[in-house]
């Protein structure tokens, strides 16, 4: 390992926080924030709705501050940072969202899609680049895939103009070594660079990103105190402290990140993430942390224990918008359980 | 020609066009002049010949050689093809049923606006997403005042996805927003698809919600209903799973679209309720074009 | 198209046909035909044949078979309405009309974009291998036909070698058989097909493996370093450069590889396997300097870079010693001049 290789940050508080809170960042919320994480010198603060632009809606929930408000107040409060947005193909549309965001100043757009889907991301990505912005691939709930198969769908968006791919946990289901194998296989059969981003369910998020960074990445997500969706992310201040004593140069001021996540913690957040019950469980089985509620209400109605839900649902490898799964996962349940009984 | 088919030809020898021929086939109203493409030796093709159908892969110039061997025409190849196909065919006086994301005519939903569409010499069937939603979006807009925003969510098998599909998200987006509007009258309207990887592939699943003036539940039962038996009559695999209910301040309804499995897989209900939709149109003017005649008109 | 933009690849034609056009002479009073005959080397070599009718009244037909013709008369009536140059619109794969008195034809229908070969790798393998196997079928039906060239890959042989200052033609190695690779697999595989067809059929048909070209007529839409750098140029943003910068590639002039083409199918031995392309290789750092002079004010170069050493393909030249050797073929338009003149025709044209 080289002294000093450089690592860069990218701080998706003020849009993967926005799970946590139901998308109800405010204005201030995001000019505040903005303010203390350029003055520790994040190089790139992600912006938005939980599930990126566009992505305001019934189904996933109204955000409080529309996507040009935020974005606008975002580039008004960051003059070193770099403005980053999380774009999913699906609900965000170049002419309607991408095109009047780049209008507002945004550097960095990750084009992102479940890990098997990349080739969705095709026109987003070749339409940013053209624009001259710097464009990321982002690829979903990697935990489903292989990483031969991470690969295929990697090079996809490297063929399409994509100037480094960042894989997610977003269930926070990996270990170490399932991400150092990962990086490997991207840093070798790539030409751009890697990224990672990672979740807390099994409080391993620190650790993963830590072997991200050791096996070759030069992209790691972090968010203030770990505000993020379920457990939260790999707590950004601690990372940058854990990445300064391993020698690496994230470029970023630790007493001035410690001052950002006090604020995020006094101000952005309702309560600092913690692993509870359901979150380890689900990390365990892999399952997109939004079935938490379905999974408890219909838990209820059958009387079984929502943890073992969790493992079936894992089990079945099911993914969002698979709910109803739910309910014949608990009828099966509920019936092995009478049998087992009588 | 029978006296009591239309002749059809369909231009696009890929999985929608191989789909179409076999309804086509089945319907007792249709019958399939030419199936033309550009590769005679691709699967659809090569299905078209085995079953005695006329085929060509001279593309457009088949019709515009042999006018005779078709009335209407469904073009399932691509929006571009389908920008030079339009003219053409428009001056060879053929009614065309636009399969692509051309979009260049009326918005064909067959339980809604039939009647208006047998005026028009070019109809398309929005999107999969379109033909779901809009019977339940256009009760919504008949029933209830002041209908502020319509939001439809549609997942799809991801395997029931092609390169096609996957690159034209935002004109799916665009199309299926400006039928919901121009259908319900809603002022706002928003469509999101997602591709769901999950093995065995899941049907096609389409959420609608609605944030309205004052919600008349009931009245909305009742007219979606009569919609929704409208649909089945073309769309065998059609169903309401949930709703209509209210809850949390706004309308939900869910359908779920199984295919027929014709061609195309049956979990590929996204793409049968398209095609489902556009036989149903075809066999429209079929059924028209026969009972004026029949009238001597 | 401008004027000023067909004068200078007029002109392009022109200086590499001084003093070498005897070199081409079996051409004179012959049909050839170019499958795939839109894209860029199918153009450029429609620039050539018009040059050489023009300049020294060699009498070619030329015949171009396409998907795209209409697009190719709707942006290059100045070749399209010639009356020496006709257009098939037809799909490789189903060839129906095909000129029976063809002398020479070059295969050279394939999709090179990258994007398609990574979202359709099986639209890309089709094309490819189907479309070749329907050549060599038609091919056996030519009774005129002296020689078939077809355009094949210079990433067949996989990556190039760490210790080799280019890849040769007998360079032993293949590309990994997946998806990501379809485009040199189905290209290497199709070369096979060629050997197929020359062993069964006795098709007089060789081969020339294409490593980067740069010119007029390129797509700036297309995802290629030379491509995407012009673009960023020509829309006044900085350049990007992916990684460090220390990637080396080597660029043949548009008109440099027309000559070489039909060089090498008049003058080829059947049989034979043949690089075309620079073997003067460039880092893509210099490559975005070199195209930044061009523009005023000079555009800042960007590099997102991984501080980590770049795993496959650093180096990517040809080895053209065998087309030196055997054809007396080299770089006619010096790499600066080709950047030049690149850069030019596309401001002229965006102007």
């Amino acid at each position: 390992m080289e002294q000093n290789q450089k690592i860069r940050i990218s701080d998706p508080t003020l849009r993967d926080g926005n799970h946590a809170v139901a998308h109800q960042l405010s204005a201030e919320n995001i000019a505040a924030y903005c303010k203390a994480a350029d003055a520790a010198g994040v190089a790139i603060v992600e912006v938005g709705h939980g599930n990126g632009l566009g992505a305001s809606s019934l189904q996933l929930g109204e955000a409080k501050t529309p996507d040009h408000i935020a974005l606008a107040i975002a580039r008004k409060n960051l003059t070193q940072s770099k403005l980053g947005i999380h774009v999913i193909p699906g609900f965000a549309t170049i002419e309607r969202d991408l095109k009047p965001a780049l209008a507002l100043g945004v550097d960095v757009v990750r084009v992102a899609s479940h890990c098997s889907e990349a080739d969705i991301c095709e026109r987003h990505i070749g339409f940013s680049r053209s624009e001259g912005v710097e464009v990321w691939g982002c690829l979903m709930m990697s935990h489903m895939i292989s990483p031969p198969m991470l690969l295929e769908q990697a090079r996809k968006m490297e063929s399409y103009g994509a100037e480094g791919v960042v894989f997610m946990d977003s269930s926070g289901h990996f270990i170490p070594e399932d991400v150092r194998i990962r990086v490997e296989t991207l840093v070798n059969g790539l030409g751009i660079a890697v990224g990672f981003h990672g979740h807390n369910n099994l409080g391993l998020a620190i650790a993963n990103s830590v072997a991200a960074a050791d096996a070759g990445a030069t992209l790691i997500d972090g968010c203030a105190r770990g505000f993020g969706a379920g457990a939260g992310n790999a707590q950004l201040e601690v990372l940058v402290a854990v990445l300064d004593r391993l020698k690496y140069s994230t470029g970023i001021d630790l007493y001035k990140m410690l001052d950002a996540s006090d604020l995020a913690e006094q101000t952005l957040m309702k309560e600092i993430p913690t692993i509870k019950s359901v979150s380890v469980v689900s990390g365990m089985a892999g399952v997109f942390s939004g079935f938490m509620k379905p999974v408890s209400r219909i838990a209820k109605e059958f009387n079984v224990d929502p943890r073992d839900i969790f493992f079936e649902l894992g089990r079945r490898k099911i993914v969002a918008g698979q709910e109803d799964i739910i309910l014949e996962v608990a009828k099966e349940l509920a019936q092995r359980a009478q049998k087992g009984n009588s | 020609m029978t006296q009591d088919k239309l002749k059809v030809a369909i231009i696009g020898s890929g999985n929608i066009g191989t789909d179409l021929l076999i309804k086509v086939l089945r319907s007792p109203h249709l019958e399939c002049g030419a199936f033309i493409g550009r590769n005679l030796s691709s699967s659809g093709m090569l299905k078209a010949l085995s079953l005695g159908v006329p085929v060509s892969a001279e593309g457009i110039n088949y019709i515009i050689d042999n006018p005779d061997c078709c009335d209407i025409v469904f073009d399932a190849t691509s929006a571009k093809s389908h920008f030079e196909h339009a003219p053409i065919l428009r001056k060879l006086n053929k009614r065309v049923i636009d399969m692509t994301p051309a979009k260049i005519g009326l918005m064909s939903v067959p339980s809604v606006n039939l009647t208006d569409c047998l005026n028009e010499f070019n109809v398309n069937m929005v999107t999969c997403g379109g033909q779901a939603s809009i019977p339940v979006a256009y009760a919504i807009g008949q029933t209830q005042q002041d209908v502020d925003y319509i939001e439809v969510v549609s997942s799809i098998a991801s395997r029931s996805a092609g390169p096609a599909t996957r690159q034209n998200l935002d004109e799916y987006i665009k199309t299926t927003e400006d039928g919901l509007k121009e259908f319900s009258g809603a002022r706002r309207t928003k469509a999101i698809l997602n591709l769901n990887p999950a093995e065995p592939c899941v049907d096609m699943q389409t959420t609608i919600f609605a944030k309205v003036g004052t919600p008349d539940i009931p009245k909305l039962i009742e007219r979606l209903s009569q919609l929704v038996e409208s649909v089945q009559k073309y769309v065998p695999g059609y169903q309401v799973i949930l709703g209509p209910i209210f809850d949390n301040g706004r309308i939900v309804v869910m359908v779920r679209v199984r295919g027929l499995g014709d061609y195309l897989p049956a979990y590929a209900g996204n793409l049968d309720i398209i095609n489902c939709a556009a036989i149903a149109m075809a066999e429209e003017y079929a059924r028209v074009t026969f009972s004026t005649e029949a009238k001597g008109l | 198209m401008k004027i000023e933009c067909q004068e200078r690849t007029r002109h392009d034609c022109l200086r590499v046909l001084d003093g070498r056009d005897n070199a081409l002479d079996a051409l004179q009073k012959s049909e050839l035909v170019v499958i795939g005959g839109t894209g860029f080397v199918g153009t450029w070599i429609a620039e050539m044949v018009a040059a050489l009718n023009d300049a020294y009244q060699f009498e070619i037909k030329l015949s171009l078979i396409s998907r795209s013709t209409d697009q190719f008369v709707t942006r290059l009536p100045h070749l399209a309405n010639r009356a020496d140059i006709s257009l098939i619109k037809s799909d490789v794969r189903q060839m129906g009309q095909f000129p029976s008195n063809a002398d020479w034809v070059i295969h050279a229908a394939a999709n090179p974009d990258v994007r398609t070969h990574a979202s359709n790798p099986l639209d890309t393998a089709s094309v490819i291998v189907d479309g070749t196997m329907s050549v060599m079928r038609t091919a056996e039906r030519l009774s005129r036909l002296q020689k078939l060239l077809y355009l094949s890959s210079g990433l067949v042989s996989g990556a190039q070698p760490e210790t080799a200052n280019g890849i040769a033609e007998n360079t032993q190695g293949a590309p990994t058989p997946d998806a990501s690779f379809m485009y040199p697999n189905a290209k290497r595989f199709a070369e096979t097909i060629c050997s197929a067809a020359r062993v069964q059929s006795r098709i007089p048909v060789l081969v020339a493996r294409p490593f980067s070209f740069m010119g007029p007529y390129q797509s700036l839409d297309t995802p290629w370093a030379q491509t995407t750098f012009l673009s960023d140029a020509l829309r006044g943003h900085q350049i990007r450069v992916k990684g460090d910068g220390q990637v080396v590639r080597s660029y043949l002039y548009g008109s440099d590889a027309a000559y070489w083409f039909l060089r090498i199918l008049t003058a080829g031995q059947s049989g034979d396997v043949v690089n075309v392309g620079s073997p003067i290789g460039i880092s893509l750092q210099d490559l975005a300097k070199e195209i930044a002079k061009n523009f005023e004010p000079s555009p800042d170069i960007m590099f997102n870079t991984a501080p980590r050493s770049v795993g496959r393909s650093a180096k990517l030249l040809p080895d053209t010693s065998h087309a030196m050797n055997e054809y007396g073929l080299s770089v006619f338009t010096p790499l600066e001049e080709a950047i030049k003149l690149t850069a030019q025709w596309h401001r002229l044209q965006a102007s």
